[in-house]
């Protein structure tokens, strides 16, 4: 089975074997301010296994962005297509996650996410075009509606906004 | 015609410009330029079913140059807008232009608090003949909206007013 | 197949197949650096017609992000509105009737082959052919004519609700669809022998635009462009959702790579959505539309969700990041044209323009879905 050699590749990933943790709920940080609780730390890097009937995918890795290069090209050594790429503003933790999907061709179903968080002062993720040409064009839109810039990139450029532009519209705090 | 700047005939031939007004009515070339969803209502309107060769128009000139009527057909972008004017502005007059659509219009749906990429509306950069409202406007509202400018173009009209009827 | 003639480099020119163009299909603009007739290099320029829908995801509650998914690709329109309402549906834990879900495959897939066929039209058009318009589209207001006496539009259709649909199909629909099936099987005959069979259709097809499956897979590449490359890919048959496992149909897959490979493959499909609309009227359950137990607001629970559905063009998938209030977090759409673009800049290096433009008909775009 695909999805469990990716696992068992991923997972060598994550040196020291952390034990599950007891109270990861990701981006909960949003809620529990309005209740007036302490807000919950962002998650930590970590593979995690979904439950595919209700989110989607089997696998969720959270890397640093160092890596990320690795994590990215074991799946393409195991044949996984690049799905997309794309960034979430998390302005509470002070940090952008840039968010990507992999999936399979095959009847082997297995769907992969790939997620690095860094910080939004200074959003520098390598890129993966090298690996996966179709990175392309994702990272220039994610470097479009976030300002994330890919170090290694050959034309980071606006994708989809005007080439003058100097705004990033899905930033929390971006006013037209 | 308010907008056009036709040089006035030192002599003037009513019954010669009445006709050239009626054969500019009946005979709209339209510029290929489809941008959006109303684009597609459009091409419809020149299929079988609805046939806009009835009016004359079914002609759509790829080519600004040859063209007199630009169909603003969907959501105009400021990334879009200067090549729109560029296409207008390269169209030999007498030349009329149509908002189809609610995009073209005053932005359409895509018209919320904080938008950053479209215009709202043809009408700010393009002197508008006739707006024709919908989302997307069906393919006999176009129609409707040709026959209307046939209206303003010449003093021709298809059929009898009904109230005047 | 097609050998560039190297010249100097100087002797290399700039066209601009612009935003305005009968061939692109929207609003897409591609800047080709030409030697002759041979394509150098192509750039592609996108984002004319961007129109802001993932900020809109954020800034519009659930349902009122209902009628976005239609205007990002007008033709297949009910396609995409199904993967958002199921995505929501999947976070939410809301349960979808059975005859909503049977209701709503089969307007999807009378959706897909009017999509298809103007495709269709279209294609040949670009081709030099202007008669199949004609005939495609005329086969297309019949569709049209079904789903707009159930759902009130003609294109741009708001017809699903989360937990089921907001009004049911009566016998009209059901006899206007059961007529149109052996009528659209003698049109595929007709279009067979008028277009696949010509001569001159089949010279400007055969053996233009390769592209490799692993090119697919590096730019992630879904449809018909992956079926005629010979990937066996289908999101209905590799991750079943809603009620596609109930249906017997086939996947097209061609493995010659080319255009002609593509055609085929979408031609094929349509045939196997006239078989999945027979079989959903056949099964077709009693029982009501919309569920008794519903949310008032829809508020998915805290987390990250994806669903992919099989659309006329390829995966479309929806990423949904939720906060659990009334509007989503993120929303991410993902669309297949963007990627099957993509391949174009690379892929179409060393052919002749009128190839290139051959080529870029049968990926099948649609330019709003790739801008958003």
């Amino acid at each position: 089975m695909i999805c469990e050699k990716t696992k068992l590749a991923l997972q060598s990933l994550f040196p020291e074997p952390k034990p599950e943790p007891v109270n990861i709920v990701e981006g909960a940080s949003e809620v529990s301010e309005k209740k007036g609780k302490a807000p919950a730390p962002p998650r930590q890097d970590g593979l995690l296994e979904r439950d595919y009937a209700i989110h989607g995918y089997h696998l969720d890795a959270q890397v640093s962005p160092d890596q990320l290069l690795k994590a990215v090209s074991i799946l393409d050594a195991a044949q996984f297509f690049i799905e997309s790429i794309t960034g979430v503003d998390w302005i509470n933790d002070n940090q952008l996650e840039v968010v990507y999907d992999f999936s399979r061709y095959d009847f082997d179903v297995c769907r992969v996410v790939i997620r690095t968080r860094i910080d939004r002062s200074n959003p520098v993720v390598p890129t993966i075009t090298n690996i996966y040409d179709g990175a392309n064009w994702h990272e220039r839109e994610t470097h479009d509606f976030f300002g994330i810039k890919f170090d290694g990139h050959p034309h980071l450029i606006p994708l989809l906004l005007p080439e003058d532009a100097d705004f990033h519209p899905l930033l929390k705090d971006f006013k037209a | 015609m308010g907008t056009q700047n036709i040089p006035s005939s030192v002599v003037q031939f009513a019954l010669a410009d009445k006709l050239i007004n009626i054969g500019r009515a009946n005979s709209f070339w339209p510029l290929t330029f489809g941008i959006a969803c109303c684009a597609i209502e459009m091409m419809a309107t020149g299929c079988a079913r609805f046939d806009m060769s009835r009016f004359g128009a079914e002609v759509f000139r790829p080519s600004a140059r040859q063209s007199d009527v630009l169909i603003v057909a969907g959501t105009i972008t400021k990334k879009m807008m200067p090549g729109i004017k560029t296409l207008y502005d390269q169209m030999p007059e007498p030349k009329w232009v149509i908002a189809l659509g609610n995009c073209a219009i005053s932005g359409g749906p895509f018209a919320f608090d904080g938008q950053y990429s479209i215009v709202l509306g043809a009408h700010e950069f393009l002197p508008v003949d006739v707006y024709i409202p919908g989302c997307p406007p069906r393919p006999e509202a176009l129609l409707q909206g040709i026959i209307e400018l046939e209206h303003l173009v010449s003093d021709w009209k298809r059929w009898k007013n009904p109230e005047a009827a | 197949m097609n050998s560039p003639i190297v010249l100097q480099p100087d002797e290399t020119f700039i066209l601009n197949v612009g935003p305005q163009h009968p061939a692109t299909h929207g609003v897409l603009r591609v800047k080709m650096e030409m030697s002759g007739e041979y394509i150098v290099n192509a750039e592609t320029v996108i984002g004319y017609i961007h129109r802001m829908h993932e900020k809109m995801g954020e800034v519009k509650t659930y349902p009122q992000f209902l009628m976005n998914l239609s205007r990002m690709d007008y033709l297949g329109a009910l396609g995409y509105s199904h993967c958002h309402v199921l995505v929501v549906e999947k976070a939410s834990g809301i349960e979808v009737p059975e005859r909503a879900e049977y209701i709503r495959a089969i307007t999807v897939e009378l959706n897909r082959i009017a999509s298809h066929l103007f495709w269709f039209g279209a294609f040949v058009m670009d081709l030099g052919g202007f008669s199949p318009l004609m005939y495609a589209l005329q086969d297309r207001e019949h569709i049209l004519d079904m789903l707009e006496g159930v759902t009130g539009s003609r294109l741009t259709y708001c017809y699903y609700r989360f937990g089921g649909l907001y009004n049911d199909i009566d016998d009209d629909f059901i006899s206007a669809a059961r007529r149109f099936i052996p009528r659209m099987r003698k049109s595929l005959v007709k279009y067979r022998k008028l277009v696949t069979g010509n001569v001159i259709f089949r010279k400007r097809l055969e053996g233009i635009a390769p592209i490799t499956s692993e090119m697919c897979r590096k730019y992630g590449a879904t449809g018909a462009v992956a079926r005629g490359s010979g990937i066996n890919f289908d999101v209905r048959k590799n991750e079943p959702y809603s009620v596609y496992p109930e249906f017997d149909f086939d996947i097209p897959v061609y493995h010659e790579c080319d255009s002609l490979a593509r055609y085929m493959v979408r031609m094929d499909e349509i045939e196997q959505s006239l078989r999945i609309v027979e079989q959903g009227l056949d099964k077709l359950p009693g029982g009501p539309i919309m569920p008794d137990k519903k949310p008032k607001m829809i508020k998915p629970p805290v987390g990250d969700f994806y669903q992919a559905v099989e659309t006329a063009r390829g995966s479309f998938g929806v990423r949904l990041v939720s906060d659990g209030s009334k509007n989503p977090y993120r929303l991410k759409l993902r669309s297949p044209t963007y990627s099957n673009m993509h391949l174009f800049d690379e892929a179409c290096r060393g052919m002749m323009i009128m190839d290139a433009l051959a080529f870029m008909g049968s990926l099948d775009l649609v330019i709003p879905e790739i801008d958003r």
